[in-house]
């Protein structure tokens, strides 16, 4: 408690609305407020204030974090300068070096991602878009369109229930002509709801859909590739507010997606590739 | 978090280009020096304080390279970087205008008034007596309820 004895009005009525004052005083205030009409209007006026000011830096959350910040934290320290802000999508592997210490990961994860009203700008408007995000299959920017829509669809998340596995394994399958396993990702707090048959760059794709426990959706997606398609490497590319990491193995073409907030999308897609095939 | 730190910086730079460089330097720091965090308290304190400390240099380094000699910022009563309008970013009117209030209101506000920070937590954090920290808040309140007016003028 603070003594504001001899303070002006305004700073002592100020603290008595953050209650930092003690009981006799704020006893003596509220006598001064219910007795003196500038006192209550002074008063009226630093609440008026604390509203006005509440909801104005509660806009602040509501601005566009730029990308290439997120992604440069997300990088760890040293590995850009800070007057170099050039932030290329690059297999997270090798950035797991950088992060020894189950700390400063966990430091990441509280700085960069998970948090509520966490809003990234979108990828079109930074000037630091990773070149791979322009160059990506075509396949991938109807996966990003997909993911957009359905992962709003809270009552019609997905064509076919999670309850119902064994068919939806058999009916993927024989559609797109990929034989795989439903990856369990409840250690990574994902619960799989189903999965939607899709169709990207004219060519049937699985969708296997999976909700976190704040509501968050993460989609693995994956079709038939080419002939004489070789495997790949796991590579990260942005689409305005979402993740991808894509990669392609076995004559197949695989894609985690998720809100590029996400700061262990590549963990995850590492865990995704070593459980679906 | 990283919305919540970004607010605080934008309080302290009062322009989104220093705040964005400041966010990503404190979290650098915050992240190799972690082993520093005692683990006692709220974490967004300790980062808070780091954030104010590492401006407070960048304010004194801006300071020697514009000429004006040695500083000692800690013992400034005000930082010195103007929030004109050319310098401000955000296409928000009221961003800007919340931006434009005097120096060190808008983060005593922020910690106190949006993040529930005692009076004791938000001096320590930005190294300030608990009487400025008051009168910094009121005269904080007071402007934003002439803001309020002024909106209400500007829209009609």
């Amino acid at each position: 408690m603070q003594n504001t004895k001899g303070l002006a009005l305004e700073v002592r009525l100020s603290a008595y609305i953050d209650g930092e004052v003690s009981d006799v005083e704020r006893r003596e205030l509220e006598h001064l407020v219910n007795s003196d009409d500038e006192a209550r209007l002074l008063l009226e006026m630093l609440k008026a204030g604390n509203n006005f000011g509440n909801s104005a830096f509660e806009e602040f959350l509501h601005d566009p974090v730029p990308l290439s910040l997120v992604r440069q934290i997300k990088q760890g320290p040293g590995a850009v300068q800070r007057n170099d802000r050039i932030a290329p999508a690059q297999p997270r592997n090798n950035r797991l070096k950088l992060w020894p210490r189950a700390l400063a990961a966990s430091l990441v994860l509280l700085l960069v991602g998970g948090s509520t009203g966490f809003i990234i700008g979108k990828a079109s408007n930074d000037p630091l878009l990773p070149a791979a995000a322009v160059a990506a299959p075509t396949w991938l920017d109807d996966i990003a369109d997909y993911h957009r829509i359905y992962a709003r669809q809270d009552k019609h998340l997905v064509e076919v229930p999670a309850t119902e596995e064994n068919a939806i394994r058999s009916w993927l399958a024989e559609s797109v002509g990929v034989g795989f396993q439903v990856p369990d990702l409840e250690t990574e707090g994902l619960t799989f709801q189903g999965a939607r048959l899709l169709v990207a760059a004219g060519k049937p794709v699985a969708q296997l859909m999976y909700k976190s426990g704040e509501g968050e959706i993460v989609a693995i997606c994956f079709l038939k590739s080419k002939p004489g398609s070789s495997d790949s490497a796991p590579v990260e590319s942005i689409r305005d507010d979402l993740a991808m990491i894509s990669w392609q193995k076995a004559g197949a073409s695989y894609v985690v997606v998720g809100s590029s907030a996400k700061a262990n999308l590549q963990k995850l897609a590492e865990r995704v590739a070593g459980l679906i095939g | 978090m990283l919305p919540k730190l970004r607010r605080f910086a934008l309080t302290l730079t009062r322009n989104a280009a220093d705040a964005d460089d400041l966010v990503q330097e404190v979290c650098e720091r915050a992240i190799s020096r972690n082993h520093l965090w005692n683990g006692e308290g709220r974490l967004e304190s300790w980062i808070y304080a780091m954030t104010r400390n590492l401006w407070v240099d960048e304010i004194r380094k801006r300071k020697v390279r514009a000429g004006a000699g040695t500083v000692d910022a800690h013992d400034q009563n005000e930082l010195s970087i103007e929030a004109s309008g050319e310098k401000l970013v955000y296409a928000n009117q009221l961003h800007k205008l919340i931006l434009s209030m005097p120096e060190g209101l808008a983060s005593v506000f922020v910690l106190v008034n949006v993040e529930g920070h005692s009076y004791k937590e938000a001096a320590e954090i930005l190294k300030i007596p608990i009487g400025t920290v008051m009168s910094r808040l009121s005269t904080a309140r007071m402007r934003l309820a002439a803001m309020i007016t002024e909106t209400s003028e500007r829209r009609a």
